[in-house]
């Protein structure tokens, strides 16, 4: 297969990479602004990313409904799944601010922020406490945010995958690398922005998932497959990488969602196993999951498990009910699954899993605009490491990166890059992946990987000595990846260029995991036992400087 | 192969080519003639989208066994209504 090459540069403003919820979101609003801006996105913005067929969450402040005790707002947010120790105070008070004037946004746009014609907040939450996830149905939403993002003059480039930042001497992101996936011969684009925004979300397909053999069997999107290292190798500083997040729901079908199940986490014998349910409710859910996604593993690895979700006892209404938010969510699959196996909700219960590491709100280290560490180059939603709130981060990050790039582009001047060195490089290299005759085909290495970090820098046990053997092999990995990988067609070299990706990132994992000498939340590191109340304010960061790789802890709040 | 496209049915408009997240379908040009086809079915999401934009009906559903779903049947639960009788 052949690598061509477009000959004309694209210029534009704003170049977003990832036409998920951020970046969507980012380009009506920069769009809206007047900036000139193109969304490159690998799949089809209509459908893609994790957010492709709907979710039903969204983690918000309606003053309305909430009050107006914003401290108290902020302190039981910190107590559910998307606060804690990983969130970075000053950026959740920002985010949780701007949470109503997306929601507003939405609702004009189109998507269905209140089917019952109020604001009903359910799931993710405590019995006798406020919540704060509004209930809504999102599998419109997609279409309806690239048809607001076109209407406000974005162009979209679908099939497009991007593999590299242009930064230029001054350390300014002026640009990117890319091609077309709709040929089988690839074709390479390169692009001049004067502003670049990574919305690319996570890094699925690094750690075993629901059944290892299958490694596209995860919880989110594995089509997110580590575009932070993109980040990462332009000088953007990573953050929280080292604790691992771990998530819950189907075991076997991976799939994200678990809030949307409103039965009761059960032993084998149908009898609760947490606290706060005995019978279905609807306005919480099960909050066992949220507070603690580990409860399924370690409930089968201490003999008690497994552990199912009961929903014997829903009513018809809240089945059907269930079933419908199953269709908002996105989540679909499920139901169908069932019918083809005859599985009824009525009578069995469904066993949950406790899902491998996945990087999710680890990852490019932002500012309060959304900017990374090198200038020009902003980050928004999943890929990011220290915001969390999944739909809430991506859509007000996007927004708030499309408000600040609109005044960035107006203050710099554009850069040529066609003489930038990056871009021999990397087509030299595209055509070396392309037209080797034999080599190793990209499961390959991605699968190695999987080994390596499990074994290795899992989430079992973490030891000076293991992360000192994941370290060396996977710089081996990385070394034998890079001069015997082959790609037949644009489709795998997408895949074999995310695997590379997937390394970049991994090595970042192992080497923070080793360079944090105590044990903290999902970081249990068997020769520092304790938790080092000096850390406690701190983040630890990564970063890759001219001279090496660079670790810090700084402190959370900047 | 988890989508299984119906060619009776397909009117080759390509719409799930392009909606794939995973790129999983692929347009395939074989003698002037375009084929649709499932060419990474291990690389399949299984997240319908594929179904949800087909305007004819012609994409249906296999979900593999390694994507099997473990459940348990709850002894006590009340069966009266059960839809499966
Ligand atoms: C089934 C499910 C249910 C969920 N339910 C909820 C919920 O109810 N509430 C909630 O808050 N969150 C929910 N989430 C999480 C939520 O969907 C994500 O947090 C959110 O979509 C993240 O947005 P994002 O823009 O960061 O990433 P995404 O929306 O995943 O978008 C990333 C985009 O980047 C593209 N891309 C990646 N790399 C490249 C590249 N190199 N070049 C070009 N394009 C690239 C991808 O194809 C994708 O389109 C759910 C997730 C799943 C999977
Ligand atoms: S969307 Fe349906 S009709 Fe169109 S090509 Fe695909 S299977 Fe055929
Ligand atoms: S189910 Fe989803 S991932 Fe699978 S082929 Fe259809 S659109 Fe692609």
């Amino acid at each position: 297969m052949q690598v061509k090459i477009r000959k004309e540069i694209i210029k534009t403003e704003l170049l977003i990479i990832g036409g998920g919820i951020a970046g969507l979101q980012a380009a009506i609003t920069a769009g809206q602004e007047g900036t000139s801006v193109i969304v490159a996105e690998k799949a089809d913005t209509r459908r893609s990313g994790s957010g492709a067929n709907g979710n039903d969450h969204y983690m918000c402040y309606i003053p309305e409904c909430h009050g107006d005790d914003f401290k108290r707002v902020i302190s039981e947010i910190n107590e559910g799944m998307e606060g804690g120790p990983w969130q970075d105070q000053i950026m959740l008070r920002k985010m949780m601010k701007r949470s109503y004037g997306i929601i507003q946004k939405w609702e004009s746009y189109g998507i269905d922020m209140r089917p019952t014609g109020k604001w009903v907040f359910e799931g993710h939450a405590m019995p006798g406490r406020q919540r704060y996830h509004l209930k809504y149905d999102g599998q419109n939403q997609k279409a309806v945010l690239t048809q607001k993002a076109l209407e406000n003059g974005a162009q979209i480039m679908n099939k497009v995958f991007i593999n590299e930042v242009l930064v230029n001497e001054e350390g300014r992101a002026v640009g990117a690398i890319g091609f077309s996936l709709a040929e089988d011969d690839s074709e390479v684009i390169i692009f001049q922005a004067k502003a670049v925004l990574l919305a690319t979300a996570q890094a699925m397909r690094m750690y075993p998932h629901g059944n290892p053999t299958f490694i596209f069997n995860t919880h989110s999107c594995p089509a997110a497959a580590g575009g932070a290292a993109i980040g990462y190798r332009a000088g953007a500083r990573l953050v929280n990488l080292d604790v691992p997040y771990i998530h819950a729901g189907v075991k076997g079908f991976a799939r994200s969602g678990k809030a949307t199940w409103i039965g009761v986490l059960s032993d084998i014998h149908g009898k609760p196993v947490g606290p706060f349910l005995t019978k279905p409710n609807r306005e919480t859910g099960d909050a066992m999951m949220d507070i603690w996604p580990g409860i399924f593993g370690e409930r089968l690895d201490n003999g008690t498990g497994p552990t199912y979700m009961n929903c014997t006892e829903l009513s018809e209404e809240d089945l059907k009910y269930q079933e419908k938010a199953f269709e908002s969510e996105g989540i679909d699959s499920i139901t169908e699954y069932c019918e083809q196996r005859g599985i009824d909700l009525r009578k069995s219960m469904i066993e949950f899993g406790t899902y491998d590491y996945s990087l999710a709100q680890r990852g490019i280290d932002i500012n309060l605009d959304g900017m990374t560490t090198v200038q020009g180059l902003y980050a928004a939603g999943i890929c990011c490491g220290n915001v969390r709130g999944n739909i809430t981060n991506a859509s007000v990050w996007g927004d708030v990166v499309g408000e600040h790039s609109s005044e960035y582009v107006k203050q710099v001047e554009e850069f040529d890059i066609s003489e930038h060195p990056l871009i021999k490089e990397k087509i030299d290299f595209y055509m070396e992946l392309m037209t080797k005759k034999i080599g190793a085909h990209w499961l390959e290495v991605n699968s190695t990987l999987q080994r390596i970090m499990n074994d290795y820098v899992g989430l079992k046990v973490r030891s000076e000595t293991l992360l000192t053997a994941g370290i060396k092999y996977l710089a081996d990995l990385k070394r034998y990846s890079v001069s015997e990988l082959k790609c037949e067609n644009s489709h795998e070299l997408m895949r074999t260029l995310e695997v590379l990706d997937l390394i970049d990132l991994a090595e970042a994992v192992a080497l923070t995991a080793k360079n944090r000498q105590e044990t903290r939340g999902n970081h249990k590191r068997v020769d520092f036992t304790y938790t080092n109340p000096l850390l406690n304010d701190k983040f630890q960061t990564i970063e890759k400087t001219k001279d090496g790789i660079k670790m810090a802890f700084r402190d959370k709040e900047k | 192969m988890p989508p299984v496209i119906d060619k009776a049915k397909c009117i080759k408009c390509e719409i799930c080519a392009q909606i794939c997240p995973l790129d999983v379908i692929r347009v395939e040009k074989k003698d002037q003639e375009r084929e649709i086809v499932v060419k990474y079915p291990y690389e399949c999401w299984h997240c319908r989208a594929c179904i949800k934009e087909c305007s004819s009906n012609a994409i249906t559903m296999r979900y593999p066994l390694s994507h099997m779903m473990f459940y348990m049947d709850v002894p006590t639960a009340d069966r009266s209504d059960c839809k499966c009788k």
